[in-house]
């Protein structure tokens, strides 16, 4: 509710979102509730995150095959009105069981990290800081290995440095605990 | 694959039923409705510039965030004292619509106490009963930037107006009654980084504001608006276009050397030294004043991007400094520089105090006082800025300066301090400035990163605390004449959030872990405290209403040092 009350989205935004947002299903899932982990959720993502990844992927700062076709034609509308949609959409938990012992490991790593100085408690996410709470447990492996070996360079470097001392198992024990978070 | 498939349109089909209800909701959200609600004081509200100006020695009201224009955050008044503090017991709680960090100053004028939330929520509540008069939630743009939680530290008031700074970098004034805004006025661009969570202050109808946004790459300043209209008067940028170089000083103000490489730095700027409009200097806490000699004392924060300093050869004036600028045309007075070219966002935030200080022949002469991250207090001589003394640390230090590696080079104090931006209090009987501190042992991470165009974090690196070293807190009362520390009162969690002196000899205080505390201001004892239930990380302040006085405490955790978040005000008082 905060996140809403916070960034209230035009409701001409989000209808024209839901529309645009058509061609994502086949793989980001209904409402942005991807069932393939490949795929992030961009179900109560930040508007503001979601705004400035697609322009970063329109633009080459970020790098994905897959989303290539889908951002080379959209306008900085379109982009705010698929974003402003997502924003608003009620995420759903993903179906991956984390293991309650490596969530707890994961947890103490997040803490050392200060992870939420920037990702808000809960790692609700904030402005352009994403929200990764209920993110699949596949797609926050990847990231966190994209930015350590820089693969992902979008973040002006802040999270190449935050995992750049992270192990294979701190990575994957964070992405444990990310995935059962509300 | 297509029993996936199936599944998918079965949601597809369950959650448009559903959005197709959400729509309407969403779109009654945003219909324009007004952003007050409530009803109206039922007392005209007018604060003359005498009364802020005499603001130190009503023990009434308390008219600023810093409780006046010297910022000591010291009340007169003695009900509540050494001898009855163990009285002390909630009266009321207001309980506000927001629940996230909190770090209001609560302003009460008339028994009539002005409070903010996060997310720029205003509430006009009767500071006796908790009654609420009227609520302002402030339409919020669909762009903001800024770090570390979405806070706001109060109101100015002046005249029958409140001020308010905005998330989404505006400066907005409120009718003090009817809680109806009256005008708005667009700081700066959030696009680009600006927002707004300090509280004004406000000083013969000119509204002063600084900015955040040194983790953005901004160019900060301090502005000065006529209260009336909302039209700027005048700007100070803490970033000036030329001799932003300095010194190229080697040694920070206590004289350990920053391990710079200067002849590298001078090759890079003779390339390129257009990165002055990028360099950060936000001012984020509130200025003090000086009427007498019409000056505005301030302290600018880290340089941007903190961690990574190749893209900002010199010594990035006026990062890190104290600065004096004068009240009437905002022009430069003079400033004292305590890191050049900081590395490890060590910077100054914790607002400037005014008291005569012993200058270094004892002699008593109009002083300025800073509580660094660095965990030293600085003394200086309001003259000329220059440094009189600091004080010894108030807590470890080591390894200063060594620089940010890519793998992490430990270094204490930690990034967050030190003294953060809770403000000190000062006690004027015994001479201290009391500080809250953090000990937060962390390694300091760099990264090399060009400027991401305004819109991203722009650290250059992180930081990161370490692995199964304590972190713990500390009150620290520091005699400002010798720079002694006088006592020490520890906690078990880093202090973020203000400090409170009375004239009853208290010294009031709150932890993460929802304590909020009373000690014996002269030697530190703790002789009274009550559990929020949530982090009280605010600001305390006191006033009076008819002969009861009270003391109101913010309690909603904090998002830089993820405190168990709230949604509350305390007010407490003795029988």
């Amino acid at each position: 509710m905060l996140a809403l009350a916070a960034l209230p989205a035009a409701a001409q935004n989000l209808e024209a979102g839901r529309k645009k947002a058509e061609t994502c299903v086949a793989c980001h899932g209904p409402n942005g509730n991807s069932a393939d982990a490949k795929f992030p959720i961009l179900a109560a993502q930040t508007a503001r995150y979601l705004y400035l990844q697609l322009r970063d992927f329109k633009e080459g700062r970020r790098s994905e095959p897959t989303m290539e076709p889908f951002v080379k034609d959209l306008t900085r509308e379109d982009m705010l009105d698929l974003a402003a949609f997502f924003a608003a959409q009620k995420p759903r938990p993903p179906s991956f069981k984390p293991d309650p012992a490596r969530a707890a490991r994961g947890k103490l790593k997040s803490e050392e990290t200060l992870c939420t100085m920037c990702h808000l408690g809960g790692f609700r996410g904030q402005n352009e800081i994403p929200r990764v709470a209920g993110q699949h447990y596949e797609y926050t492996v990847k990231q966190l290995n994209d930015f350590k070996a820089r693969r992902r360079t979008n973040d002006a470097g802040n999270m190449t440095s935050v995992s750049r001392t992270l192990s294979e198992r701190d990575i994957e024990d964070l992405a444990h605990y990310l995935v059962g978070l509300d | 694959m297509t029993k996936n498939t199936r599944r998918s349109l079965a949601i597809t089909a369950a959650t448009l039923g559903a959005l197709a209800l959400a729509v309407p909701a969403f779109g009654q959200e945003v219909k324009p409705a007004p952003a007050t609600k409530g009803g109206e004081v039922p007392k005209g509200i007018n604060v003359s510039q005498d009364q802020l100006t005499k603001a130190g020695s009503d023990s009434r009201n308390w008219l600023h965030t810093n409780g006046n224009y010297a910022q000591t955050r010291y009340y007169p008044g003695t009900s509540i004292n050494t001898q009855n503090v163990r009285s002390l017991r909630p009266v009321f709680v207001f309980q506000t619509e927001v629940v996230e960090s909190m770090e209001t100053a609560p302003i009460v004028i008339d028994g009539v106490m002005y409070l903010t939330t996060a997310f720029n929520h205003v509430y006009a509540v009767d500071a006796a009963s908790g009654k609420e008069f009227w609520h302002y939630k402030h339409k919020m743009g669909p762009v903001t930037t800024f770090c570390c939680g979405p806070n706001n530290r109060g109101v100015a008031i002046s005249g029958g107006k409140v001020f308010m700074g905005t998330l989404d970098a505006k400066l907005v004034a409120l009718d003090a009654k009817s809680g109806k805004l009256l005008w708005e006025t667009q700081i700066e661009d959030p696009e680009k980084g600006y927002s707004e969570t300090m509280s004004p202050t406000v000083i013969e109808n000119k509204v002063l504001i600084g900015t955040n946004g040194g983790e953005y790459g901004i160019r900060g300043f301090v502005k000065a608006y006529d209260a009336d209209s909302g039209k700027l008067l005048w700007t100070f940028y803490t970033i000036p276009e030329k001799g932003h170089e300095g010194v190229w000083a080697v040694n920070d103000a206590t004289g350990r050397n920053m391990k710079r490489d200067i002849a590298k730095e001078k090759a890079a700027l003779a390339k390129d030294s257009s990165f002055w409009q990028t360099l950060g200097g936000g001012v984020w806490m509130n200025p003090s004043v000086d009427l007498k000699a019409r000056t505005v004392w301030f302290v600018v924060g880290n340089p941007s991007p903190d961690l990574y300093g190749d893209e900002r050869p010199g010594d990035n004036l006026y990062t890190d400094s104290l600065v004096a600028i004068d009240l009437d045309k905002g022009s430069y007075k003079c400033h004292f520089q305590y890191v050049a070219h900081d590395v490890w966002d060590l910077d100054a935030v914790s607002p400037p105090i005014l008291v005569d200080v012993a200058d270094k022949g004892g002699k008593r002469v109009p002083g300025v006082i800073h509580g660094g991250k660095t965990g030293h207090v600085y003394v200086h001589d309001r003259k000329d800025c220059s440094l009189i003394r600091f004080s010894e640390a108030m807590v470890p230090q080591e390894n200063m300066w060594v620089l940010p590696t890519a793998e992490g080079a430990r270094m204490l104090p930690g990034a967050n301090g030190g003294v953060e931006w809770s403000p000190m209090a000062w006690d004027p009987k015994n001479r201290l400035a009391i500080a809250l501190n953090l000990h937060q042992p962390m390694t300091y991470h760099v990264e090399a990163a060009k400027y991401p165009g305004g819109s991203k974090l722009w650290l250059g690196g992180a930081f990161k605390v370490i692995p199964g070293e304590k972190q713990w807190g500390r009150v620290a009362a520091v005699q400002v004449d010798t720079g002694k520390v006088a006592w020490k009162h520890d906690t078990e969690q880093p202090l973020i959030g203000g400090g409170l002196t009375t004239g009853g000899g208290l010294f009031f205080f709150g932890e993460g872990n929802g304590s909020f505390n009373a000690l014996d201001s002269a030697t530190g004892k703790k002789l009274w405290s009550f559990n929020c239930g949530a982090g009280a990380n605010a600001m305390p302040v006191s006033y009076m209403v008819g002969k009861r006085q009270y003391i109101a405490m913010g309690c909603g955790g904090n998002t830089q040092l993820d405190f168990k978040r709230g949604n509350s005000v305390f007010v407490f008082s003795v029988n």
